[in-house]
């Protein structure tokens, strides 16, 4: 997957990404900010795309772009005034602060690394993902399930009991 | 859920221009998400000030008036008025005038209830396919207004005194025509919604009204009936020689917006009956005893009821000795029964408030008047 | 070999495939890097558009669903501009271009400009991975099935925004039903899809179909409920009538398209056709053998074959909007919820042990008769079981009134009447 077409779509999809990127900071709306992320995701889909990940790049599209972007538009949906300008906060400079470490961290992470260069892509098809997940990576795998799974039932649980805390107050 | 989030209900504006109301007439209901916690009814968008009208008219001049209050029954209506005008005059109808008028009417009442089921029928959702199979026997309904009274909207057609044409040779067969094909009709209806999973989903137990509360808003015709309560101007005090006619009372069993779409289509079928009665034994004679044009009733009040498609259609006329009426008055049946619009609808969705919006079957002209 | 075998020659013009593939090598030679991708796309896209597009969209989508529920409904539908009425659809068009296309004082307009047109692209992306023939598919890649179902969901993304953007109150609920719709029908969706993919092992739709080819079972027959669950859950999100409720034209008069009007709103009319027939080639390429016809594909051109069952899919659609009523949005919701998605699960187990005796037991490839005759009847039994379990009675329900002679009060229910059925 060398050439031109590749470099050509490289540059296309960070110019994308970087403007999605940037929107999301700058916009003041927040709707405008969710479809901004949106585009953010289907960004990073086609990076994964380009390394060769198509399971992974699908992945991408349906979690983040069919079920978390649709759940954090309910979020919008709920904000009061989700839809006109948001003003300053206290918080900017803080924000400022700890994003701009954060920055620098990574920046000095990515030059200190002595990234491996791969000759040819690998083939990496969703059947070896998920023959690997399945053995190799069992355990890690069940405790992330038992994690998810804990964390759903433990939302349902909060839910719950406000709900009958609700209840008896009425 | 609701509690738990934080919402602030909102406003919305069913109407006055809305798919679903069926003319000009706005429901201002106030909803928490889907669900409906407040609901005000606007009226008023059509209103002809008919009934002052009618005060400078003679009282027949006034007849045209009242095909255009329920505009999709206008025979009912013509045959209510004139029923209150003869009660108030004394005046006699023939007995062809009263068996030409039970046609006329229970004809129309097919007509209207075929309007209604498909209405209703499209504010399900159901798209447009069973109104367009109820316009499709309307029209064979209307076909025969044409042809005995020239109009087939707004009719005119009854007379103090009887009628105001006989009937053409052509009626009889035509009209037997359409009893043989009726039936059918009805049972495709129902084949094509009754059993359905989604229409019973969408309508049991939807805007369900207690037989207790359906009397209080003292509501009439088939929300009356679909409410489980035997109640029929047609039996309970019957007008034009109904006694005579062999027919029964459908009757619903919770009074959900199901059980006035099932009491309609056994309406319908009753109706048949009825026609296949009258005009099996349409006497000769003549349709119209003679009334001086300019009639002095004498002085006095008159109410006089029929069994309208949408339920009690009352017609009160005062006289004063004068050409036209004192006071004239018309006790609308949609309106009064869409007074328990809100009874019906808070606590609903707004999909369950389109739906009895429909089940009541309203004509916004009768509201307004 | 039979002189009227479909050959993999170039010439061979019943299969396309062949000599697009054919001409891309001759041009790969002729020209410099990259100018053959974008002369192959411009050939691809008149040669599919010619084909496929027009007469799917215009003549079976607009013309054809017009006609169809005309009759329906006991009228004729179009029958007035060209002959039997065929160039309505053209002159639709026409008049949507002529529209003005309003925006409200109050609107969101980058918003309202934006989603019309984010809403075209995800259909064209759509086609590139439904195999039309053997050799016909633009993008056999391994991970189609998922491609598909990412890149449709992107759609109800621009439907949201287009409610949204209206600043109209029914437009906002139209946007909240498709975004509470989304998330409900996605999740029995992908489950009922896992069936399907446990039992091909692959991704990949051209191995979809060729898997149902080389067994010569349609997985129609061995997925019943995945196929069920596919067309009601397509249904839901594709707006279409007994779930479209985002639309729902009698209560919130179309939802978030309250506002559109002219070619904007023309858009989102066009393609919620060219995602139906999206969705129809899909579900025929995954459930109903795709290309193949019992061995008919070698005689017969298999993209004929493909586009003739896809619009007979499509036609299950428009059969079901000139029929049934809509269904509520908390009846919607709880039916995927508790009713689709245990479903799916069972399915998803049966399938699994299914799938794992047949790689244990080493058996023989016929045994998928035995598991489809299995799986129909497990099917049969979940959904009549379940839908005991969840408490309905069709039985107890009377469907006449009752019939009472004489005008009186009140009638109780014990005392019946005449006549009750």
């Amino acid at each position: 997957m060398e050439g031109f077409g590749v470099s050509l779509a490289f540059w296309i999809l960070t110019g994308v990404t970087l403007v999605a990127a940037l929107g999301v900071l700058a916009s003041r709306n927040l709707l405008h900010a969710v479809l901004f992320l949106i585009l953010l995701f289907v960004g990073m889909a086609g990076y994964f795309v380009l390394l060769s990940a198509d399971f992974l790049a699908m992945a991408q599209v349906i979690i983040y772009v069919g079920a978390i972007a649709v759940l954090v538009l309910f979020a919008v949906l709920l904000t009061p005034r989700a839809g006109r300008n948001n003003g300053e906060t206290r918080m900017f400079l803080p924000a400022l602060l700890l994003c701009g470490t954060l920055l620098a961290i990574i920046l000095f992470v990515i030059t200190d690394t002595n990234w491996a260069v791969a000759d040819e892509s690998p083939s990496v098809t969703a059947a070896d993902l998920g023959e690997a997940l399945l053995s190799r990576w069992v355990l890690p795998f069940e405790l992330a399930s038992v994690l998810l799974t804990v964390a759903l039932v433990g939302s349902i649980m909060l839910v719950r009991s406000r709900e009958e805390e609700a209840e008896d107050a009425v | 859920m609701s509690g738990l989030i934080k919402s602030e209900p909102f406003t919305l504006n069913i109407g006055p221009q809305h798919p679903s109301t069926h003319g000009v007439f706005r429901i201002k209901v106030k909803v928490d998400g889907e669900r409906i916690v407040d609901a005000e009814m606007v009226m008023g968008y059509l209103h002809r000030a008919m009934e002052k009208l009618a005060e400078e008219r003679t009282y027949t001049q006034n007849i045209p008036f009242t095909d255009r209050t329920d505009y999709l029954a206008s025979m009912s209506n013509n045959l209510g008025y004139v029923l209150a005008v003869e009660k108030l005059a004394g005046i006699n109808v023939p007995e062809r005038g009263n068996a030409i008028r039970v046609i006329m009417a229970e004809l129309q009442r097919i007509a209207s209830h075929c309007m209604a089921v498909g209405a209703f029928t499209n504010d399900t959702g159901a798209w447009q396919t069973p109104v367009m199979w109820c316009f499709r026997e309307r029209e064979r309904v209307l076909d025969l207004f044409e042809m005995t009274s020239g109009a087939r909207l707004t009719c005119n057609y009854m007379r103090i005194g009887g009628v105001a044409f006989d009937l053409p040779k052509e009626f009889e067969p035509a009209t037997r025509r359409l009893l043989a094909d009726l039936p059918g009709f009805i049972d495709e209806i129902e084949g094509l919604l009754v059993g359905n999973e989604i229409f019973l989903a969408r309508t049991r137990g939807v805007g369900a009204l207690s037989a207790e509360t359906a009397t209080n808003f003292s509501l009439s015709g088939p929300m009356l009936r679909g409410s489980g309560i035997a109640w029929d101007i047609r039996k309970a005090d019957p007008y034009c020689g109904y006694e005579k006619y062999d027919f029964q009372i459908p009757i619903g069993y919770q009074g959900d917006a199901f059980d006035r779409f099932i009491v309609r289509l056994e309406e319908m079928r009753q109706s048949v009956k009825i026609v296949q009665q009258a005009l099996d034994a349409l006497p000769g004679g003549p349709h119209s005893t003679q009334v001086p044009l300019a009639l002095r009733p004498p002085a006095g009040e008159a109410y006089a009821r029929v069994e309208g498609p949408r339920g009690e259609l009352g017609y009160y006329v005062v006289s004063d000795e004068g050409p036209s009426p004192y006071r004239f008055h018309i006790r609308p049946p949609s309106f009064i029964n869409l007074s328990a619009l809100k009874e019906m609808t808070v606590g609903g969705t707004v999909a369950d408030a389109i739906v009895v919006l429909g089940s009541i079957d309203i004509v916004v002209g009768e509201i307004d008047r | 070999m039979h002189p009227f075998l479909i050959t993999d020659n170039w010439y061979d013009l019943r299969d396309l495939g062949n000599l697009s593939g054919r001409l891309l090598e001759l041009l790969d030679d002729a020209l410099p890097f990259g100018l053959v991708y974008v002369l192959a796309a411009l050939i691809g896209f008149a040669a599919s558009f010619l084909i496929f597009v027009l007469p799917s969209q215009l003549i079976v989508g607009v013309y054809g669903e017009r006609k169809l529920i005309g009759r329906i409904q006991s009228r004729y539908g179009p029958n007035r501009v060209g002959p039997f009425g065929l160039l309505q659809p053209v002159a639709d068009a026409i008049k949507l271009m002529q529209k003005e296309a309003l925006t409200p004082k109050t609107a969101d307009r980058a918003l309202m400009y934006l989603a019309p047109i984010v809403f075209v692209a995800p259909c064209v992306l759509l086609f590139a991975v439904i195999p039309f023939g053997p050799n016909m598919v633009f993008a056999d890649i391994p991970v189609a099935i998922l491609y598909f179902l990412a890149v449709s969901s992107i759609p109800v993304l621009t439907t949201f925004m287009a409610g949204w953007s209206h600043n109209n109150k029914y437009s906002l609920f139209g946007a909240m039903r498709v975004v509470a719709m989304t998330i409900s029908y996605e999740l029995p969706l992908v489950l009922g899809m896992l069936g399907v993919v446990l039992f091909t092992g692959t991704l990949a739709l051209q191995g979809t179909v060729l898997w149902q080819k080389e067994l010569d079972i349609w997985l129609v027959f061995l997925q019943p409920i995945a196929f069920a669950i596919f067309f009601i859950s397509a249904s839901a999100e594709l707006n279409r009538t007994p779930t479209d409720i985002a639309e729902a034209e009698s209560e919130i008069v179309a939802g978030y398209l309250t506002e559109y009007s002219g070619m904007k709103w023309g858009l989102f009319y066009g393609m919620d056709i060219g995602y139906a027939i999206a969705a129809a080639a899909f579900g025929v390429t995954v459930f109903l053998g795709g290309w193949t016809l019992f061995g008919l594909e070698k005689w017969v051109p298999p993209w004929i074959i493909f586009i003739g069952k896809t619009h007979l899919f499509y036609f299950l659609f428009i059969w079901t909007r000139g029929t049934l009523p809509r269904l509520r949005i908390d009846q919607l919701m709880t039916f995927a919820w508790k009713f689709m998605l245990p479903i799916a699960l069972l399915n998803l187990a049966l399938v699994a042990t299914e799938r794992m005796f047949w790689i244990e037991q080493e058996a023989d490839d016929s045994i998928v008769y035995a598991f489809a005759i299995i799986n129909i009847i497990a099917a049969a039994a979940a959904v009549y079981g379940w839908s005991r379990a969840l408490g309905y009675r069709p039985e107890e329900t009377p469907l006449r009134p009752r019939l009472v002679s004489e005008a009186g009060g009140f009638v109780p229910l014990e005392s019946g009447g005449e006549g009750a059925t």
